[in-house]
């Protein structure tokens, strides 16, 4: 007891004296942080200041001061600091020192000491994009950095957003962002999800500001928002701008597409006679549109293949068409354009279509500017759009997938920019169904042929498979299957109908153990093949709302031979759930003394509920997962 | 006479293949190949490469002898899947003004159109340069005019003024080979040792041939305002070239599969090494011959041997540090953890400092060198027996031959006088004494000392690691099971636990749990241990599961291991071409009590049962018992072996899927 009081005595006097010998940097100390902003935190952003200049239409500076407290381990990242350049970007200053809790300097790097290579993005075979950042090995948690940089572009087609929290578990002290225009070219900007911060706001003709503060970290939570829709974010833009060399203006996305179209886009589909040619024979047994856009969609698959490079104003605009029909690759820019070019070659418009993939995430309608990290294709027909994935050669005409799916995007027509929605895949269009037929065997095992029919989205979540070796192809199942102890699977065809887009498994599978003794009984799962394997997490107190994004329905209709000398005596009787998210039911069948049908149903429906709802949703999942895998016992006749 | 017979038949050997030996010459690409539309002896094979040449061969230039290593691919596209392996990345290293260059880069894709064989050549515009960092220049090409079946041919030369490195030389690819022929011709002053890697046999043979440099060297004479006049005169330099060759044909292509451990062991491969240098009317210098020479060579190297022996930078601090202690255990404690607090690994691996053990010492970071061999020199300096242990981590291929570049890491080992050894690593903040990393554990040490001996260590512990499960619980008649956990983690696992969640809050460690089990409701979470390196770590909760037990009519059923039963085999493939390495031995034990419901009685519950692995490798025991109204369960499973080879594959995937089966069987009760 008196040892630990001396030792507390001791570190209040090496306190006192730090902070007075360290009088400039009290604010680096890391010991006085708010409890509120460590909590759910791996590291604090003490201060961050973004000052953007600009000068010119084709000068603008960025200087960032950042002051980051890192707690621990984890919090490394957020100090990882580094700043990108390329051929319009040049690193007039980079500087980042290191503090440790108490505040005293214990490393410096100045912009020689950082280390310098080229961007690896993991896609791209060609960036000239480079990369600038520092290695710092912690000695002690928590520690500060003082990151500054300064970075001269004359691309201003981009300007960085403000966008305060980067990140979960990050609490921000405080950040500040501001723009100085002193380039006589008018500013346009966007606040998003302001509504539940305190922010302080500067807005004129030459500067914009805000500020905030004190906003401790938040944790991530499943089924959520997309980050980027819940932060609060300024988005900016200038009206004339340039992009690598080539200037713009716009206000609107009606002018915004129009300057794509003809700094960009336009003159680049030129195609030799010969191409034409061939592909004016290509088309020459279809009638419609439709069907002509499917002959070349499917020709440009075959001939094609994705390669990224990404080079100065390459970046945005597409290789020729000349180029890709020549290489046959290209990325997404070049393949959609090369496609555009071989449909405008038979007169048949279409339009080049900027896009955010992946993750679903609109193209902002009410405000234009650089946005979007995909390029896809639309085709006006009659009354409905197609939309075209150049990129993939195994993808259905007609079919995008969840990867662009029921989202905005930004339509590029000659007249100008348009921003339409692309095609949604509504719960009834994505349907799984599987069927069975299942003997079981009084010495415990069971043999089943099965077939599982996709359509819709749960063709795109099924497909894959059939590209696999088939050593993966058998391992496919028995890992969605893995429920069932040594599974084998004894055969596999697929069934990949493009026309009709629907994908058909048909497969054959046994164990030799699949029924469970429990003395003379003989205990049997139903549900082989649609057991739910979901685990939600359950939430104290959730934060977020829930969404789910797609929705889809899962049918199963099994018929089950029981095992010679065994019978069933009362079934279980049907069971139904109903909720908001979907619905669902499960029913056992009696055909006969020796035979069973099960059939499961499934919807679940897209959509967002209140945060609230969650813990209703994650009950009815555990509720199909505990039905889905009850049990039945068979008895001795 | 047998011998004769064995040149006869392997004449005729030649003979017939050389008969049926297709040729393989640059853009001269058959028909018939383009036509191929899979590969004879793997038809899964999205890509094959049907001919790879590689020679490697010294060539005497101005500035001395430079590597050279020409290139020459043909690789068959059977599908779209396949279409990756039309681009190529080389990285070439530079240093200084050295630096290695690609040279002579051809490519063409040859494609069936229309009947008709097209050949679209490989262009600039398909060829891309950059610098990637500071050591590295990259050269990267993709192939033009893909079709499903074509066929792509490229060739380049690398010249390198780094004659001591070879690069390994694969001899396997992810994807089959048809043909690969790899020549190797070394001049006789570069001494190199070989070493293979992989499963399969490798057929490499050696022969020399002799060959000569002319050097031709200018004099001038003649002085004043006479007419100058040049003498040129040559000198012929004879020397003997080694040459090596491997030829193979149908190579497999490589798959990973589970629990590989370090997978470049099992593909195929070998490795030049330079051993010694050897000019004429010059000393011989030695890299690598014997382990001796590996050992003294490594002493040698002032960012090695030197460092070892510098102490100035520290004496003060371990003179108070070990002040009044005498006992050698203690000492290594406290020198250990000394160490282990004041230095924080910056990731980099290497067998020599980078910036010196005193620097490093000051700004309390460095490589795994500079950080180790400062603990050996600390513990050697207190007195104590302590040599560096040079290693290969867990992720390189293991080197048995002597060979300097096989190693890249360095630990330390103490010989205490009651005997007892201890291997220590102090980058690693949760180590102990004979508890080392994982980026270690699968790998390969040599201890060496001063004086050249040396010896081969293996890291792996012989002794399983433990976890123990406590449960007691009580079920009831709805089947719900309430109760409580208690969960020790021991040495290897503790570690584990320790790397993974040790610097984690207690939420995060509590829902894994919960996610890992499937655990309804968790609550009352604590963990004790976590910072008291080298003992235990227990972790306690309570729980509810809802989901277990199964009421059906007046039975409920449920296997009594409950949500810690194994439920899935990770061993699923059916056959299986290498060893299963689980870094190190485990065993997990479980001791369960459940109370059951009033009113029910046990109908049925599992039999005990026991079975084992050959060779003592593993082994499964289940005991059951009922007493008082609690059943009460214990379960050992037990794998001693780290590394069981693939032989025992098919036993192995059979003792999981036992023992899944046992874990599964279940407990009947019934309403009276």
């Amino acid at each position: 007891m008196q040892k630990r009081s001396l030792c507390a005595l001791v570190i209040t006097v090496v306190l006192t004296f730090v902070k007075v010998s360290a009088q400039d940097h009290t604010n680096l100390q890391s010991i006085f942080i708010d409890s509120t902003l460590t909590k759910d935190a791996n590291a604090v952003v003490r201060s961050e200041e973004i000052v953007i200049e600009i000068n010119s239409i084709n000068s603008m500076t960025i200087k960032t001061k950042r002051i980051v407290t890192v707690l621990n381990k984890y919090g490394r990242g957020h100090a990882d600091s580094y700043e990108r350049y390329s051929p319009s970007t040049k690193i007039k200053k980079l500087e980042a020192i290191i503090y440790n809790a108490s505040g005293k300097e214990i490393k410096k790097y100045k912009k020689k000491d950082f280390s310098d290579r080229s961007v690896y993005d993991g896609i791209s075979l060609m960036t000239d994009d480079r990369i600038k950042y520092f290695e710092y090995t912690p000695v002690n948690y928590p520690y500060t950095l003082v990151f500054e940089s300064e970075v001269e572009s004359s691309t201003t087609a981009f300007i960085q957003s403000w966008l305060p929290f980067h990140s979960y578990r990050l609490s921000v002290k405080k950040s500040s962002y501001k723009i100085l225009n002193t380039s006589g070219i008018s500013l346009r900007f966007k606040e998003v999800n302001f509504d539940d911060y305190q922010i302080e706001t500067t807005n004129n003709d030459q500067e914009i500001s805000y500020s905030i503060s004190n906003i401790p970290g938040k944790l991530p939570e499943v089924l959520s928002p997309q980050y980027i829709e819940m932060t609060p974010q300024v988005k900016v833009a200038l009206t004339d701008f340039s992009l690598e060399d080539v200037e713009g203006s716009a206000t609107d996305w009606k002018t915004f597409g129009k300057w794509q179209y003809d700094k960009l886009l336009s003159g680049r589909n030129q195609l030799s006679q010969d191409t034409k040619d061939r592909i004016k024979e290509l088309v020459s047994g279809a009638i419609t549109h439709r069907e002509k856009t499917k002959l070349i969609y499917e020709y440009v698959q075959n001939k094609t293949r994705y390669i990224s490079i990404q080079l100065g104003v390459g970046g945005w605009m597409p290789f020729l068409a000349s180029d890709v029909d020549r290489l046959g690759y290209g990325d997404c820019k070049a393949l959609t354009n090369y496609t555009k070019a071989l449909l405008d070659s038979q007169n048949i418009p279409s339009y080049y279509t900027v896009v955010y993939a992946k993750e679903k995430r609109d193209i902002d309608p009410e405000f234009a500017s650089m946005q979007g990290n995909h390029v896809i294709l639309n085709v006006p027909n009659e009354d409905e759009d197609i939309w075209l994935e150049c990129t993939s050669q195994t993808m259905p005409f007609d079919f995008i997938g969840d990867f662009t799916d029921d989202r905005n995007v930004l339509v590029i027509k000659p007249e100008g920019g348009e921003i339409k929605k692309t095609k949604k895949y509504e719960p009834e269009e994505n349907v799984l169904h599987t069927s069975a037929t299942i003997y079981l065997r009084d010495d415990t095992s069971m043999i089943s042929t099965i077939k599982r029919e996709s359509k819709g989205l749960e063709y795109d979540w099924n497909y894959g498979v059939q590209f696999k070796t088939q050593k993966k192809q058998k391992l496919h199942y028995k890992e969605k299957w893995d429920y069932i102890n040594g599974l084998e699977v004894n055969s596999i065809k697929h069934t990949d109908d493009k026309d009709s887009i629907t994908f058909t498994e048909d497969i054959e599978a046994s164990c030799r153990t699949y029924i469970k003794k429990a003395g003379s009984r003989l205990l049997v799962t139903p549900n082989l093949f649609s057991c739910d394997q979901s685990n939600l997490p359950k939430y104290d107190d959730r934060q977020t709302s829930l969404v789910l994004s797609r929705g889809y329905v899962n049918t199963d209709e099994y018929i089950i031979n029981l095992p010679k000398g065994f019978t069933i005596g009362n079934l279980p009787e049907k069971k139904s759930i109903e909720t908001i998210f979907g619905n669902y039911s499960y029913e056992l069948e009696k055909l006969s003394d020796s035979q069973i049908k099960f059939r499961r149903f499934l919807k679940v429906l897209d959509g967002t509920f209140p945060k609230e709802k969650y813990e209703e949703y994650r009950k009815f999942r555990a509720q199909i997962k505990k039905i889905d895998k009850s049990r039945i016992v068979l008895q001795q006749q | 006479m047998k011998n004769i017979v064995k040149i006869l038949i392997s004449v005729l050997l030649t003979i017939t293949t050389s008969g049926i030996a297709q040729e393989y010459k640059f853009g001269k690409v058959s028909k018939e190949e383009l036509l191929e539309t899979s590969f004879q002896s793997d038809s899964s094979a999205n890509a094959a490469i049907l001919y790879e040449s590689k020679n490697i061969y010294m060539e005497y230039t101005s500035r001395g002898f430079e590597l050279v290593t020409e290139v020459y691919r043909r690789i068959k596209l059977y599908n779209k899947e396949g279409f990756d392996q039309a681009s190529e990345e080389i990285f070439l290293y530079k240093n200084n003004s050295y630096k290695e260059e690609v040279m002579g880069l051809k490519g063409i894709t040859f494609s069936i159109v229309n009947d008709k064989v097209v050949e679209t050549k490989l262009k600039k515009d398909g060829i891309f340069k950059s610098e990637f960092s500071d050591k590295y220049d990259q050269k990267k090409f993709t192939m033009p005019s893909l079709t499903e079946g074509s066929i792509i041919e490229y060739k380049y030369k690398i010249t390198s003024p780094f004659i001591s490195n070879i690069d390994r030389i694969y001899l396997q690819y992810e994807i089959p080979i048809k043909k690969l022929e790899v020549k190797v011709n070394l001049p006789e002053y570069y001494n190199y040792k070989k070493f293979v890697t992989g499963y399969l046999p490798i057929d490499l043979k050696e022969s020399s041939y002799n060959d000569k440099i002319t050097l031709t060297s200018k004099t001038r004479t003649g002085s004043g305002f006479n007419t100058t006049r040049t003498h040129f005169s040559s000198n012929d330099i004879d020397y003997k070239v080694n040459k090596y060759t491997i030829n193979a044909n149908d190579v497999v292509a490589f798959i990973e599969e589970p629990y590989s451990g370090n997978t470049q062991n099992y593909i195929s491969s070998i490795f030049f090494e330079l051993s010694f240098i050897n000019f004429p009317n010059k000393p011989i210098d030695y890299r690598s011959r014997t382990w001796e020479d590996v050992a003294k060579t490594i002493y040698a190297n002032t960012k090695f041997g030197e460092e070892l022996k510098k102490n100035s930078y520290y004496k003060e601090d371990i003179d108070q540090l070990i002040n009044g202690v005498n006992d050698p255990t203690k000492r290594v404690a406290l020198i250990y953890d000394f160490v282990k607090k004041k230095m924080n690994w910056n990731k980099k691996r290497s067998v020599i400092t980078n910036k010196g053990v005193k620097k490093a010492y000051k700004e309390g970071t460095g490589n795994v060198a500079e950080i180790n061999l400062m603990l050996t020199s600390m513990l050697d300096y207190a007195k104590i027996d302590a040599h560096p242990v040079i290693a290969s981590t867990s992720d390189r291929a293991i080197s048995l031959f002597p060979t300097l570049d096989g190693f890249n890491y360095v630990i330390s080992r103490v010989k205490l006088p009651n005997g007892n050894i201890y291997y220590m690593d102090a980058t690693d903040k949760y180590g102990v004494p004979n508890i080392l990393s994982n980026r270690i554990i699968r790998g390969l040490g040599r201890v060496i000392s001063k004086n050249g001996t040396s010896q081969m260590v293996d890291f792996r512990p012989t002794k399983p690691s433990l976890n123990r499960f406590g449960v007691q619980c009580e079920i009831n008649d709805q089947g719900i099971v309430k109760g409580m956990v208690n969960l020790h983690h021991m040495d290897y696992l503790a570690h584990s636990f320790r790397v993974s969640h040790g610097a984690k809050d207690s939420e995060s460690k509590a829902k894994r749990l919960e996610k890992r089990y499937g655990i309804n409701e968790l609550s009352d979470y604590t963990v004790k241990g976590v910072n008291e390196y080298g003992k235990g770590i227990v972790e306690r909760f309570n729980f509810v599961v809802e989901d277990q037990a199964e009421v059906i009519d007046n039975e409920i059923f449920f296997s009594p291991l409950l949500f810690l039963r194994d439920k899935e085999n990770v061993f699923k493939t059916d056959d299986r071409k290498y060893p299963v390495d689980f870094g190190y031995g485990f065993s997990n034990t479980y001791m369960i009590n459940i109370k059951i419901p009033q009113g029910y009685e046990v109908a049925e519950f599992p039999k005990p049962q026991a079975f084992k692995l050959p060779e003592n490798m593993g082994k499964f025991s289940f005991r059951s018992n009922i007493a008082n109204g609690t059943i009460q369960i214990v379960v050992d499973e037990t794998i001693n072996a780290p590394v069981i080879t693939a032989d025992y594959y098919p036993v192995l995937k059979q003792f999981y899927n036992q023992l899944i089966e046992k874990e599964n069987e279940q407990v009947v009760l019934k309403k009276i």
